[in-house]
């Protein structure tokens, strides 16, 4: 239980990886953190039509496993569609990922991680 | 006796699988106020104004964090957001205030203590000031882009929490369940080889 403890305690951020929409609304929340230089690692990244599939899977490594201070990871749902393949191997308890919907992609019950482990469940 | 078990999981499960159901509507239909405004807030800006990442603060602080704990009785976490007015911001803020007024008693050694007092007051408050992630878009924001703002932290620092909260509860009794469910298949397992060593050996019996 103390290693577990240990692992989240320092978690205080929530990351985004989403549109520049998405990643505007919630930082007006204030929830966007820059890190003190010469590091200066963003909690977000505002992905557009241009930013590659390895730049998003770079983001998500660096939220969920290199950095520890993370608790919680926000994504859009169609863009955790480019990433599937991370999003749904990826079982660790820390940070959580959480799949949101976009402008332009209302949430799909049929992509939800949560909702595919219930049908899992319920399908054995 | 473990049937009966894995019933009630299951149905603390549906409770569960019904809240997270309601959680994600509600997130939904905040989130699409949210994208409503900002689209409302980018019409009305002046030609060529977007209030998107050209406008983010490269060195902004969060001001709302995330508290995570732990419900010994069920092992499962739960996510708490803490606003600007919670015991971490108080310990956040000091940080440039320390580095500011010993510079300054550096410059100003014979200053009155008075007016110390007051910078460091004026210190003190400033980075509360500029944490308004609103500021980055200059003085006098869009009616709109406040509203995206209120449902912005609704959704932050009501649903979002609950719902992974919820999630994390939902992957424990699946834990629960699947640990039932083997064995039970174990107590089955077990209980029919009972009964063909028993039918087997009632067989012989018989033979005999």
């Amino acid at each position: 239980m103390s290693a577990s403890q240990a692992d989240y305690k320092d978690r205080q951020f929530l990351a985004v990886i989403g549109d520049e929409d998405s990643v505007t609304g919630l930082l007006l929340a204030g929830i966007g953190h820059v890190t003190n230089p010469p590091d200066s690692q963003k909690n977000f990244l505002v992905v557009d039509s241009k930013t590659e599939n390895a730049a998003i899977e770079a983001a998500f490594d660096s939220f969920t496993t290199k950095r520890k201070d993370i608790g919680i990871v926000l994504i859009n749902q169609h863009i955790a569609e480019k990433i599937r393949h991370r999003i749904d191997t990826y079982t660790a308890a820390f940070p959580t990922v959480l799949e949101i919907p976009s402008k332009e992609h209302p949430y799909d019950p049929e992509k939800d991680s949560v909702l595919r482990r219930v049908r899992r469940l319920f399908g054995e | 006796m473990d049937t009966e078990h894995i019933d009630t999981f299951l149905e603390r499960y549906l409770l569960l699988l019904h809240e997270y159901a309601s959680l994600r509507e509600q997130l939904s239909s905040l989130q699409t106020g949210i994208y409503q405004n900002i689209a409302r807030a980018n019409f009305a800006a002046e030609r060529g104004m977007r209030f998107g990442q050209d406008y983010y603060d490269e060195r902004m602080q969060a001001s709302r964090r995330l508290a995570i704990t732990t419900d010994d009785d069920q092992g499962a976490p739960s996510f708490a957001i803490k606003g600007e007015d919670s015991e971490t911001e108080v310990q956040v803020t000091p940080e440039p205030t320390v580095e500011d007024s010993e510079t300054e008693s550096k410059h100003v050694d014979d200053a009155a203590d008075g007016s110390k007092k007051q910078e460091a007051e004026e210190v003190k408050t400033a980075p509360k000031k500029r944490r308004d992630p609103l500021k980055w878009f200059g003085l006098f924001t869009p009616t709109p882009l406040r509203q995206a703002q209120a449902q912005s932290v609704q959704a932050i620092e009501e649903i979002i929490p609950k719902l992974v909260s919820v999630n994390a509860q939902m992957a424990q009794v699946e834990i629960e369940v699947r640990r039932a469910r083997k064995k039970r298949a174990k107590a089955e397992a077990a209980a029919a080889k009972q009964e063909q060593v028993q039918e087997s050996g009632g067989g012989r019996e018989i033979v005999a």
